[in-house]
């Protein structure tokens, strides 16, 4: 089989091409987005793991590598990531099915007191397109949340975000609760104010200076 | 011995002070108690006389209940929330969540600000400032920002790229506001007030949110006519944003702003021995004492060693301030305290 609509596909999701109606980028104006092209791919009988791994997976990581440089901006990468999303219902069913497994379960949040959310959100998409589920819990999460969720998804790891000096303070609560319920579980933090040496002092397993350095230490995690 | 106003107009003309200009900034109501006690003060006036501080910032009386806070003048959010100026959410869905066409701006009820600022009030605020001090009105005019909230952040950053008549429509009518509001106020203090914080936060601590090229076709203009406006009542304009914006430093500077502030130290390019290689004598700054590592957990003898790091870089130019301005309760007061000591020792 042919690898062009493989190779098609990742290119709309590098450079944020949704659909056939979408206006965006100029240069891909009227062409089919990853959402028709995925669409095709399948009923063309490509394996759905080739399109996740080596359309999907591989273009959001290169989004990721350039937004990690400023080549791209929080603009281009949100419409990556919406075009990666598009691309990702077709996929839904054999997520289902078992014949498409995630690299695993990632619970994210912003800690309790903090309404920030847009690092968060970069986050959540770049873990999404990473071939993760993310299971994402907002801001201003309490404590008790992060544990409930954690119950439902035993496996998973979590990611706690904050973005200001007076509620990075409160992620080390949240880590010593999920150390009582769940030693095991591995907890990355990250936000503007966070730093290596900060994770490294409230127990944290790892630290993200941003989304795509957060992906790089989820997907060591899984492999 | 100069004076706070001439100490400012000097460091902003990058010309030789006496003393390095300095801000405390904006501490926050639940860092004020804290301040009062460690200072022997009982009022935000006390502390500034005590510390010698050079800049009186004056807030915008505008009576647009709950918030009564120029920066929540439009209620875009369709949620609800508390609607003041820490609470507020720029990425919840917005009024222009599912409009496409720029004839539709005009189906939001953009307010009047002639209706919400009381004139006399702003007048008598100004004129009861000792006029040594730099009078700095905080009109914030933060028309990114309040864009982004009219459709919810993460979709107003995807339509500057896929529908930008659209996301212009809108800013313009943002900008279109401020600019009726600043008339309102300039023209209220008029004489009475040197300068103007007006602003957007544009950077993370990375790098800039949105690229150069759609600030400067979208953001920048609007930006032009605030900063033109103020200029044209004789006020000096200082520009805020957060985060690390280096690579639209030329343009600030281009658009004719007196002074960058906060210099967020810590954020990438932001720290001052950059900034001076790269600006220094072509504009001012003002900030860069850094509050998101050392003014919370440093002691007084680091903030001190920084203030005198900072003064040698920039013997003028550089108004030193916290590198944010709402000083939050987790600040040492005794850190506060350093800040200024160092700047006449």
């Amino acid at each position: 089989m042919n690898t062009q609509l493989i190779e098609q596909i990742f290119t709309c999701v590098e450079f944020g091409k949704i659909n056939e109606a979408s206006p965006y980028p100029a240069t891909m104006k009227g062409q089919p987005g990853s959402d028709e092209l995925t669409k095709l791919a399948l009923e063309q009988g490509y394996d759905p793991n080739v399109i996740l791994y080596d359309a999907l997976i591989a273009s959001m990581n290169k989004v990721g590598q350039k937004f990690s440089e400023n080549k791209i901006f929080v603009p281009q990468m949100l419409l990556s990531a919406k075009s990666m999303s598009a691309a990702m219902a077709h996929l839904k069913p054999y997520f289902s099915s078992g014949a498409v497994k995630r690299k695993g379960t990632f619970i994210v949040g912003t800690v309790f007191g903090d309404l920030h959310d847009i690092g968060k959100n970069l986050l959540s998409m770049m873990v999404e397109g990473a071939g993760w589920e993310v299971v994402d819990l907002g801001v201003d999460v309490k404590t008790e949340k992060f544990i409930e969720t954690l119950k439902l998804y035993p496996d998973a790891v979590v990611g706690i975000s904050a973005l200001l000096t007076t509620t990075m303070v409160n992620i080390p609560q949240v880590i010593t609760a999920i150390r009582e319920v769940s030693p095991a579980t591995k907890v990355i933090v990250g936000g503007a104010p966070l730093s290596a040496d900060f994770a490294k002092s409230v127990g944290a397993d790892g630290y993200g200076r941003d989304p795509q350095e957060g992906v790089q230490w989820l997907d060591k995690l899984a492999s | 011995m100069m004076t706070h106003k001439e100490r400012f107009l000097a460091t902003l003309a990058n010309a030789p002070v006496d003393r390095p200009a300095s801000w405390l900034g904006l501490p926050v109501p639940a860092a004020q108690q804290g301040l009062f006690s460690h200072f022997g003060v009982n009022s935000i006036d006390a502390l500034k006389l005590l510390l010698d501080d050079d800049i009186y910032p004056l807030e915008v009386p505008y009576h647009y209940p709950p918030s009564n806070h120029i920066a929540c003048a439009f209620k875009f959010a369709k949620v609800n929330h508390d609607d003041t100026p820490d609470e507020r959410t720029l990425t919840a869905p917005g009024f222009f969540e599912d409009y496409e066409d720029p004839a539709d701006v005009d189906k939001f009820d953009w307010p009047d600000p002639a209706r919400y600022i009381d004139r006399n009030e702003a007048a008598a605020m100004a004129k009861a400032i000792d006029e040594k001090y730099a009078r700095m009105g905080v009109m914030w005019s933060a028309h990114f920002q309040d864009a982004c909230s009219a459709f919810g952040m993460e979709k107003a950053l995807m339509v500057m790229l896929m529908n930008p008549e659209m996301f212009t429509a809108v800013i313009d009518k943002i900008t279109a506001f401020y600019l009726r509001a600043n008339e309102i106020y300039y023209e209220a203090t008029r004489g009475y007030l040197d300068a103007v914080l007006i602003g957007n936060d544009f950077g993370s601590q990375n790098g800039l949110m949105v690229d150069p090229d759609s600030l400067r076709t979208m953001v920048f203009p609007g930006t032009k006519l605030l900063v033109d406006q103020a200029k044209s009542y004789g006020l000096k304009v200082i520009h805020h944003s957060c985060g690390s914006i280096y690579p639209i430093i030329d343009d600030l500077i281009e658009l004719g702003v007196d002074a960058i502030h906060p210099i967020q130290a810590l954020a990438k390019d932001m720290d001052a021995p950059t900034l001076k290689a790269a600006f220094g004598g072509k504009t001012a700054f003002c900030g860069g004492v850094d509050a998101q590592h050392l003014l919370v957990h440093g002691t007084p003898q680091q903030v001190e060693d920084k203030v005198h790091e900072l003064k040698e870089l920039f013997p003028t130019g550089l108004i030193i301030s916290p590198s944010h301005e709402a000083i939050l309760p987790d600040i040492p007061p005794a850190n506060v305290q350093a800040l200024f000591n160092a700047l006449t020792i």
